[in-house]
């Protein structure tokens, strides 16, 4: 199975989506590594996973085996988070293993729980999600009636439930604090840290609770049949395995990739993707959304491969690597107007600078936009962005500020040309 | 002194710009910052009482710690021999940290600066800067932190501000404007962590994210004002101040709240008025810090309240019976004829005084009537006993309920604090958050009861605590036998650190009352919390004076001995006894001559043969003995009205003109002789009870943001009397339980904090809040009495009759009707009494 093609697009290696248990278990080695888990010391788990060098997938990166070891072993209650919320402007990727690949899901999700030591799991979807959300109930039943969820599964002692929990559509309830307050019934907006969710006092219901994004627990099952080792022979030093890129936006052949993180961007947009439109040329990229610096679709930055320490050189972030690719027809003004009015509406307004921020920044890129702003303007608004920046309780605020220092800092001319009336605002807007 | 810093508090070394402070482990640092280095650290949604938010980001600090090898955990050094210091590279909230050791901060540096500037340019962005119209201008928050480091223009565009409701009523008493909400979250957190009534909430998100009320009606809470102080803007304000006065124009007096055992400190804001022909009225009411009180928050009523001291029924002038008429005179006068008629007795007066007469009225009254002969003082009303109790097993000096916490016992029993002393109640349910187990036994439920038992699952808040439901009117039988019938709950309370009883008189007679309150101490006794701190016997008592009224010589068992062997003369200070009491009337009858010193021509000044009229705390000064036994002293405020003077002026003119020396000058020459005669009183002179000390947290400087504005105590925090006496354990027989015959039903008549009584129905804006009168019955005694929810029904007793409401619910225990006093002006039963209720369909009117 190391040589399959996907790690957790496991489908597209058979040709068909992976549903039925009965599938799973059969074509895909369903299971096997949960199988196995349940045999190992927690701690042992914890370790291999560590080992592999996974990382998360929800945007930040951080290690998921270190996230695991956090949680305090004594505790008699844990609980495991899966954060479906997938809200990232360009991200549909948790949609597709949940849609196409389930069982893996929910298997990687039960050896995290048997490693930390949760009696429950709870699976966070964004509300739209509500139809995903009723086929996983399904796939749970199904689990359940095989034994791998209830009590004393496999014959192990280990007891544990899953549940589906639909949330009211908000961005910010996949800002992990956010989603725990949603969770429980409250206000998404989110908590101040330390304590962090998987310290006691910080997680659900006040629990230490192991936060973790869809494809980031769809990695498990693969590494604990394969090994730490063959997975971190996939990928690059500090980017082991595989990624699940989301490609749109001025591209040939948008769509969700799954591929080793030392791929490099010109491979994925030009030999996968197969280039910009017919007669246009590229122009800029968004790797990691709205919420990421943006880039000029430069050489350099084409021949940089995806990876968390290759972005990082090149001054952006992969993120959960939502490629929004734009050619040269778009002016980038426009992108980041766009781009604030999706922030500005997703501002929980829990804090000043983001709350008060989004809005402001979104007024005057409105000037922007209908041609009666000034090159003064631009300086402010690159001003305020900054000031926001590095002073907001949670990450949205950074996130809002990035499209606006970056955009202006690459194609300042872009903006000036809008503020002055030289371009019309775009169509479809 | 109430301070972070005990003895056995352990201590760090924090270091501010440079310096080194030693503070107390544990704490917080804008707290830390403040209290020990004097470094007021901006801050708008962070409060000393509540846990930190870090929501508007206006306390940004560089933040660093003594750096640690990694391996071996030991203190890195500079070549110099310094410690290294590692830095965030970004700002951190102040608010979010707790003081540890090593902790580095910087508050002065160009990058926070920066950092304050951009909050409060943001804060800026879309406030409506409507300052010349606003309540809080002068006094607001956001002005004074704009001044000291917001930029000074503008650079948003007029046209893009976001629009919002600018006069949404919360509810009766509180208006929000939307556009002045700068989204702290105060409101929401001071109502759902200190009170624990959550009716607000944000709605909406982002830059629409805004307060609303979730409750039916509107801030459904009696602690509402609370906010409009805690609020860093204009965005709350309070109907009753409302567009009414600008802050600097206000004199602020110190002065005790009038209303109930607490003796919340307060605060009366007043300024020459032409509404109130140009003498100095009360625009508002605030509270005053007294940390062993009532912390920096009042309530409602005592917010509120204050209208009837300006009352067009407050008397005015002395009131002399011609026959069946009153004539007007004047003082010098009446005390020569009150003097006579008092004299031709024979030493046949006695006196019954009321819970707002002070410590000094109490005095020289009791001193009129002895010298008079006469040795009977009377409290009103005698509904509650026990103060002699509370003198002996009560909080010792220096006790604290907010130092009740982990460890600690509270019993509340036969009491509604919510609607009988609303500041316990508060200070009571957040020493259970502070982890004190709260046991609340009663016939019937309360809101306490509702806290101390709260569901975790509900609101997430995780207490200790325990419900008693008892047979209505069995509370002394349950405190009796609490050992044995509630023996878990009575062996926890007895092993607690501290424990607090306090010792209601609901469904009492005033012997059952009685047999409660030595069951009580009994208990403190038995279990070796007498005389200990932290740990006592209350009782809310009625009045703001209840304790007065006991060390003054005053008992509710003498009021008895008076009603059931009437005098020739009786002197009646403060207390409306026709109105509170439908059997009154009979014994009355059998005085000959009474004389009624009040604020209103109520029933029985109506009876009164001289009437006269005194000043309330708003006009004079004065001292109230709260059911801790703190004494406090209050000061002159507003104008007086008409001819009203001090009662003890009063009393002791007529004592001059009977013979009996030369009238006090003053309340505090009055306080000179109490402190020479009355033994707890030694010691206590109006200089003692004007000491301030500096308390924690330091809330009413000219840093309005950090506390609110609650005011700074410069009037006094009173001085607690001592335990005296030495109270033993004794054998407490329990009367029988009140029995009703066919056709009968026990009444227990209960208080509400909002009544229809003489002194709260001037207060117009919380009418709409005062219940309509009602009977609360158990679903079994109402089928019995053929009654249903929602019905209208007439309730006769001894001395009356009114039609009222019936409320049915398995809230209260069967066996008897629960009857709030004093939501009609007809007089209801005081005490517990055997009554018939009937069904009425016509006319379906009921008499509010
Ligand atoms: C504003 C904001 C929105 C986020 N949205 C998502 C999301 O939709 N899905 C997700 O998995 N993580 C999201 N995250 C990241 C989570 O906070 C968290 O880091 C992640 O769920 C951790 O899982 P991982 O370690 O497996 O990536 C968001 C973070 C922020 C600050
Ligand atoms: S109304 Fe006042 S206290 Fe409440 S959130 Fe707004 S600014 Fe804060
Ligand atoms: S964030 Fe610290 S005071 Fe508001």
């Amino acid at each position: 199975m190391a040589d399959s093609k996907h790690i957790v697009l496991r489908h597209l290696d058979i040709g068909k989506p992976i549903i039925k248990l009965k599938d799973y278990e059969k074509r895909a080695g369903g299971y096997d590594g949960f199988k196995k888990a349940v045999k190992m010391e927690k701690s042992a788990v914890i370790d291999e996973v560590k080992a592999s060098g996974l990382r998360g997938r929800g945007g930040a990166g951080f290690p998921a085996g270190v996230k695991w070891s956090f949680i305090p072993q004594n505790e008699p209650i844990k609980y495991v988070t899966v954060n479906a919320d997938e809200s990232e402007t360009g991200t549909f990727k948790d949609r597709l293993i949940m849609e196409q690949n389930p069982h893996q899901l929910i298997e990687g999700a039960l050896t995290c729980a048997y490693a930390i030591g949760a009696k429950a799991v709870y699976i966070y979807l964004r509300g739209e999600f509500w139809d995903v959300a009723h086929m996983l109930d399904e796939r749970i039943e199904e689990a359940r009636k095989a034994g791998y969820i209830g009590e004393n599964i496999l014959g192990s002692g280990f007891s544990c439930e899953v549940y589906t929990h639909l949330g009211a559509g908000a961005y910010i309830c996949g800002e992990e604090s956010a989603l725990l307050n949603s969770l429980e019934g409250k206000l998404g907006q989110p908590r101040v840290r330390p304590p962090f969710p998987a310290q006691k006092g910080g997680g659900l219901y006040g629990e230490a609770t192991v936060v973790n994004n869809v494809e980031t627990l769809a990695n498990v099952p693969w590494i604990m049949v394969n090994g730490a080792d063959e997975y971190k022979k996939i990928g690059t030093e500090q980017s082991a395995g595989t990624k699940l890129y989301c490609v749109s936006g001025n591209i040939q052949k948008p769509g969700v990739y799954e591929l080793p993180f030392d791929t490099t961007f010109r491979e994925l947009l030009e030999t996968v993707c197969g280039g910009p439109p017919e007669g246009r040329s590229f122009k800029a990229l968004l790797p990691s959304g709205g919420s990421g610096p943006i880039v000029p679709l430069t050489d350099e930055v084409l021949d940089t491969r995806m990876s968390y320490e290759d972005c990082a050189a090149i001054d952006t972030i992969i993120g959960s690597a939502s490629l929004i690719v734009m050619d040269d027809s778009v002016n980038i003004a426009w992108v980041a107007s766009k781009v604030i009015k999706f922030f500005a509406h997703e501002s929980c307004g829990k804090c000043t600078p983001c709350r008060e921020g989004t809005y402001w920044l979104d007024k005057v890129l409105d000037r922007i936009m209908a041609g009666q702003a000034t090159a003064k303007d631009i300086e402010r608004i690159d001003d305020v962005a900054k000031n926001m920046a590095g002073i907001t309780l949670c990450a949205l605020g950074d996130f809002a500020a990035n499209p606006i220092i970056h955009t202006i800092k690459h194609f300042k001319e872009d903006f000036l040309a809008m503020a002055e009336g030289k371009e019309l605002a775009q169509a479809g807007d | 002194m109430v301070t972070p810093v005990k003895e056995d508090t352990e201590l760090v070394t924090i270091n501010i710009d440079g310096k080194d402070y030693q503070v107390p482990k544990g704490g917080n640092l804008v707290d830390m910052a403040k209290w020990v280095a004097g470094n007021d650290i901006p801050v708008f949604c962070y409060h000393p009482k509540m846990d930190p938010v870090g929501m508007c980001r206006m306390c940004l600090i560089e933040l660093g710690g003594v750096a640690r090898d990694r391996a071996t955990g030991d203190i890195q050094y500079n070549d110099d021999g310094t410690p290294q210091i590692r830095w965030f590279p970004k700002l951190q909230t102040a608010c979010t940290q707790t003081v540890n050791d090593g902790m580095y901060i910087k508050t002065n540096t160009e990058q926070v600066k920066e950092g304050r500037e951009s909050v409060i340019e943001f804060l800026l962005t879309s406030h409506p800067l409507d300052c010349p119209i606003c309540d809080k201008g002068g006094e607001c928050p956001l002005q004074n932190l704009t001044m000291a480091h917001g930029n000074g223009v503008s650079r948003m565009y007029f046209d893009d501000k976001m629009h919002l409701n600018k006069h949404y009523p919360l509810g009766d008493l509180i208006y929000l404007d939307r556009e002045r909400c700068i989204q702290c979250a105060r409101c929401i957190r001071f109502q759902d962590e200190i009170v624990g009534d959550d009716v607000l909430a944000f709605h909406e998100r982002g830059r629409r994210l805004q307060i609303i009320t979730n409750s039916d009606p509107g801030f459904d809470t009696y602690f509402s004002g609370n906010t409009t102080d805690i609020c860093p803007v204009g965005a709350l304000t309070t109907g009753d101040f409302r567009f009414g006065a600008r802050p600097w124009e206000l004199t602020e007096v110190p002065s005790i709240s009038p209303w109930d055992a607490a003796g919340e400190n307060i605060s009366l804001s007043t300024r020459l008025d032409r509404d109130f022909g140009g003498k100095a009225m009360i625009k508002r009411v605030m509270p005053r810090q007294n940390e062993y009180v009532n912390e920096i928050w009042i309530s409602d009523k005592t917010r509120f309240g204050h209208h009837f001291t300006r009352s067009d029924n407050r008397l005015s002038k002395i009131q002399i019976r011609k026959g069946s008429n009153f004539s007007e005179s004047t003082w010098d006068s009446t005390f020569k004829a009150v003097a006579k008629t008092l004299k031709e007795a024979n030493g046949s007066v006695a006196a019954i005084a009321g819970g707002s007469a002070t410590n000094e009225d109490l005095y020289e009254l009791a001193q009129l009537v002895t010298g008079l002969g006469g040795d009977k003082l009377g409290a009103w009303s005698p509904t509650h006993t026990g103060a002699d109790l509370v003198a002996q097993v009560g909080l010792p000096e220096g006790s604290n309920l907010g130092e009740l916490g982990a460890g600690d016992a509270i019993l509340v029993i036969a009491s509604d604090l919510e609607e009988e002393v609303p500041m316990w109640r508060l200070r009571l349910k957040t020493a259970q958050d502070r982890g004190a187990y709260l046991v609340v036994a009663n016939g019937r439920n309360t809101r306490l009861e509702e806290l101390a038992t709260e569901d975790p699952n509900i609101k997430g808040r995780v207490v200790d605590g325990a419900a008693i439901r008892y047979e209505a009117g069995s509370a002394a039988a349950v405190m009796a036998n609490l050992k044995k019938s509630n023996k878990d709950i009575a062996k926890k309370l007895a092993d607690a650190n501290h424990l607090v009883i306090v010792a209601g008189a609901e469904g009492l007679t005033l012997e059952g009352h009685r047999a409660l309150v030595q069951s009580a101490a009994n208990f403190l006794i038995d279990s070796g919390h007498a005389g200990k701190v932290n740990s006592g016997l209350l009782v809310p008592l009625p009045g703001a004076n209840g304790m007065g009224l006991h060390y003054m010589g005053f008992s509710p068992e003498t009021t008895q001995d008076i009603a059931a062997n009437p005098p020739k003369v009786l002197i009646v200070l403060n207390a409306e006894i026709l109105d509170d009491d439908p059997t009154a009337k009979t014994w009355l009858s059998q005085v000959d001559t009474v004389i009624t010193l009040g604020y209103f021509m109520d029933a029985i000044a109506r009876e009164s043969k001289f009437v006269l009229p005194v000043q309330t705390f708003a006009e004079r000064d004065g001292s109230f003995t709260n059911g801790e036994r703190r004494v406090q002293r209050f000061y002159t405020a507003q104008g007086p009205m008409g001819d009203a003077i001090p009662a003890w002026k009063a009393v002791g003119n007529i004592a001059q003109a009977a013979d009996l020396g030369r009238a006090k000058l003053s309340a505090a020459a009055v306080m000179v002789a109490i402190a020479k005669n009355v033994a707890a009183f030694e010691g206590i002179t109006y200089k003692v009870l004007a000491r301030t000390e500096r308390q924690f947290p330091d809330v009413g400087g000219d840093d309005k943001y950090y506390g609110g504005n609650a005011y700074q105590n410069t009037g006094g925090i009173g001085k607690q009397i001592a335990l005296s006496g030495t109270a033993k354990s004794e054998k407490v027989t329990v009367p029988d339980a009140l029995k009703a015959g066919k056709g009968e039903i026990v009444l227990l008549p209960t208080t509400r904090l909002y009544d229809r009584s003489h002194m709260f129905i001037p207060t117009v804006m919380v009418r709409s809040r005062v219940s309509l009168p009602f009977v609360h019955l158990n679903p079994k005694d109402a089928k019995a009495l053929k009654l249903a929810d929602g019905d209208y029904a007439e309730v006769n007793y001894d001395g009356g009759s009114v039609r009222v409401r019936a409320v049915v619910s398995d809230d209260v225990s069967v066996g008897a009707a629960v009857f709030p006093r004093k939501l009609t002006e007809k007089a209801t039963p005081l005490v517990p009494t055997v009554g018939t209720i009937t069904k009425v369909t016509e006319p379906a009117q009921i008499e509010g």
